[in-house]
């Protein structure tokens, strides 16, 4: 289903979607975010400080509360997600990407129940990118493009007054549809206007990984490489690059003691990093990730190689996050290109 | 203005010399217009470093982890090319014993007159354009873009930290690059008391910091940046006791948990309270962990403000020589204070 949408309709056609809670991204303290849609929201963002992947995998939560008066059984109450269901706005493509190796991950490989109620009440309208969001992005040289619909529901291509919308799911055609005679018949010269921004945005330059398909073999082969120790000199050993990647997955579960007399608590999950010393720290406190070096290679090799060998396909999207928000410019493409070139 | 080229001259020759082990610096990284921290070795290499606007780096922060690391022998110096508030740090250091005076070889870089920039004011200043590279002429900062050259004023982009530079002359030092001139900007605490007009009553103020501490994701990125978080342990992480291989079970299980790991507001309250007060009289304004947040979080204004407690109530100021003793292990006959004397 393809159809045109008068930009000035957009808020028309978020305020018609019927037991929907919307999000689009907003500008708060000098933060791209998202947010829960305004009444005047509008898609002029740059790509968002953190990816949508909360939304279905959130930092924290809580899995179930304990409870125990001494003498007696501990009483367990599970926590589920909340419910209803909610849509995204203007998620960029690499984002899309990271739907499906996210799914991968938690729905595919294992049955996360929390992951799997928040996501099917999940829905991703994408909004192409005309150009680079910034000089850091190189989404074409990992099998995406800056028009990709992988992972989104709708896809909105910004043709100046207008957009033109292209369902991508059953789910997406849904929410064109709950808009009614918002949306416009798309006819031949549209088509036309979008395949040319199409061919435009994917002619735009883009740094990138020299070669993708090489890359997991040649990480296996440079496992021992010593430039890993050598790029990740400047490293700080931060949580910024796990954190704000769209496909970074890893957590942690604690017991989190509210009270004592009776003991109470809560069982939360939280994102947690391999960029951590203490992420690989054994109970006996040795530690067989020790080095940056080694917690670099880690990361990087989960994205070019792990992953692919375990599902595929490259995990990494290249949205530019790591490289753009890192402390001190640790660049994955160059790190990549380094180990791989040596090999 | 700083004479690169004798710069590296004098990296050259100390470590032609065999004067240091190696030296700290900066060199163009892939990131665009960024420089990046590095450790070089050998004579050949010091041609490789930069000093530009884009230095933002303490590299303090080098030395600390690296004396952190099983494989660290006392010996021969190290040297670090450090602007005025990284030399602040090196001193706090030395004040804490982190290290000997003769530990540290330290090359000064004066930024009298200039300073690095923020890049979220150049963000805001050339929306959507990241320069290829970015120079202090004097007055402006000169930003190369694919279209040109920006000059910005100083002042439009100029970090909020080196507005209010309290020492732009690193004092500390074994050589000095530059010249020590007054400084023609704001006065220290600028930002702070911008901040305490806007928002005035502590209701105010206490809503201001949740929304600002809500968003923190916890990612440790203003800890880890910080040369004064050098605790092995930390009260915020999982583990957060040494563990040795004698270390029992119930020990383990017994470790006391101030502050959850987890990211809620409560929580996040409780890490930046803490490592607040555990900077305070300590943190010498090199702004770091402000610059690193991804989101944004205003962490100078609470470091400034104990800053400013620290020299109203003690007449005391972090990093200013090495022979003072540090403010939580100083006592003075002249104190201000009548119940501490
Ligand atoms: S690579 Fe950068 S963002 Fe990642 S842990 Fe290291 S310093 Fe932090
Ligand atoms: S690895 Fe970096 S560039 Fe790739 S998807 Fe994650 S944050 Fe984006
Ligand atoms: S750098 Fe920012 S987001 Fe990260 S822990 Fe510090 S305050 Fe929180």
């Amino acid at each position: 289903m393809e159809a045109i949408l008068d930009k000035k309709n957009l808020n028309d056609w978020i305020a018609a979607l019927d037991g929907w809670d919307a999000y689009a991204p907003a500008l708060e303290d000098g933060v791209w975010s998202y947010r829960p849609a305004s009444a005047n929201a509008a898609l002029a963002h740059p790509n968002t400080v953190q990816p949508p992947k909360g939304f279905a995998f959130p930092q924290r939560e809580i899995f179930f509360r304990f409870e125990q008066i001494k003498g007696e059984a501990p009483r367990l109450t599970p926590v589920q997600p909340e419910p209803g269901r909610r849509v995204v706005f203007g998620v960029r493509p690499c984002d899309g990407r990271a739907v499906p190796r996210m799914d991968r991950v938690f729905a595919d490989h294992v049955d996360d129940g929390y992951y799997r109620a928040r996501r099917k009440d999940l829905a991703y309208v994408g909004l192409a990118c005309h150009k680079p969001q910034s000089r850091h992005c190189f989404c074409k040289s990992v099998g995406g493009s800056p028009v990709s619909t992988e992972g989104l529901d709708v896809l909105l291509t910004d043709l100046g007054e207008r957009y033109f919308a292209l369902a991508v799911t059953d789910v997406g055609k849904a929410l064109m549809q709950a808009g009614g005679a918002l949306f416009a018949k798309a006819g031949a010269s549209e088509r036309k206007a979008v395949e040319q921004a199409h061919a435009a945005a994917v002619a735009q330059p883009q740094r990138g990984v020299a070669d993708a398909a090489a890359a997991p073999a040649a990480l296996k082969a440079g496992f021992d490489s010593p430039l890993w120790e050598e790029l990740a000199q400047g490293c700080i050993g931060c949580g910024i690059c796990t954190f704000l990647c769209p496909t970074c997955h890893c957590f942690d579960i604690n017991d989190e003691v509210t009270g004592a007399a009776p003991l109470k608590g809560q069982r939360v999950r939280t994102w947690d990093t391999c960029q951590f010393p203490d992420f690989t720290m054994h109970s006996s406190g040795h530690n067989p990730r020790d080095t940056l070096g080694s917690r670099l290679r880690q990361r990087v090799s989960h994205k070019f190689r792990y992953f692919h060998e375990n599902f595929g396909m490259l995990q990494c999207t290249g949205c530019g996050r790591c490289v753009s928000q890192c402390p001190v410019g640790i660049d994955i493409v160059q790190v990549v290109n380094r180990v791989a070139g040596s090999i | 203005m700083i004479d690169l080229g004798a710069l590296h001259t004098q990296v050259r020759d100390i470590l032609e010399t065999g004067e240091v082990r190696a030296v700290v610096g900066w060199r163009r990284g892939s990131r665009g217009m960024l420089a990046e921290p590095v450790t070089i070795a050998t004579p050949e290499e010091a041609e490789t470093l930069v000093w530009d606007p884009t230095c933002f780096h303490n590299l303090s922060l080098t030395l600390v982890e690296e004396r952190k690391k099983p494989s660290w022998r006392p010996g021969k110096p190290i040297a670090v090319v450090a602007k005025g508030c990284d030399a602040r740090s090196l001193t706090v250091l030395m004040q804490e014993n982190c290290f000997r005076r003769d530990e540290v070889y330290v090359i000064g870089v004066s930024c009298a007159g200039s300073g690095v920039l923020d890049e979220r004011k150049l963000a805001q200043r050339l929306p959507g354009v990241e320069p290829d590279s970015a120079a202090f002429d004097g007055d402006a900062f000169v930003c190369a873009t694919a279209g040109g050259e920006d000059r910005i004023p100083a002042r439009e982009l100029m970090a909020d930290r080196c507005l209010e530079c309290r020492d732009a002359h690193p004092k500390l030092n074994n050589v000095v690059f530059g010249e020590a001139q007054p400084r023609a900007f704001d006065p220290p605490f600028a930002a702070l008391a911008r901040f305490e007009q806007e928002q005035v009553g502590v209701a105010e103020r206490w809503q201001f910091w949740q929304r600002q501490f809500e968003r923190c994701i916890r990612c440790f990125a203003c800890r880890s940046v910080c040369p004064m978080c050098y605790c092995e342990e930390c009260v915020v992480d999982s583990i957060n006791m040494a563990v040795g291989a004698d270390t029992t079970a119930a020990e383990k299980a017994n470790r006391i948990r101030w502050i959850e790991r987890s990211a809620s507001r409560a929580d996040n309250i409780g890490y930046h309270m803490t490592r607040a007060l555990h900077l305070a009289g300590r943190c010498i304004d090199c702004a770091e962990c402000e610059r690193v947040c991804p989101v944004n979080i205003p962490l100078r204004l609470l470091n400034n403000k104990l800053e400013r407690e620290a020299r109203v109530a003690f007449g005391y100021e972090p990093g200013a020589s090495i022979d003072l003793p540090a403010l939580v292990a100083s006592f003075r006959d002249d104190d201000p204070n009548h119940f501490i004397r």
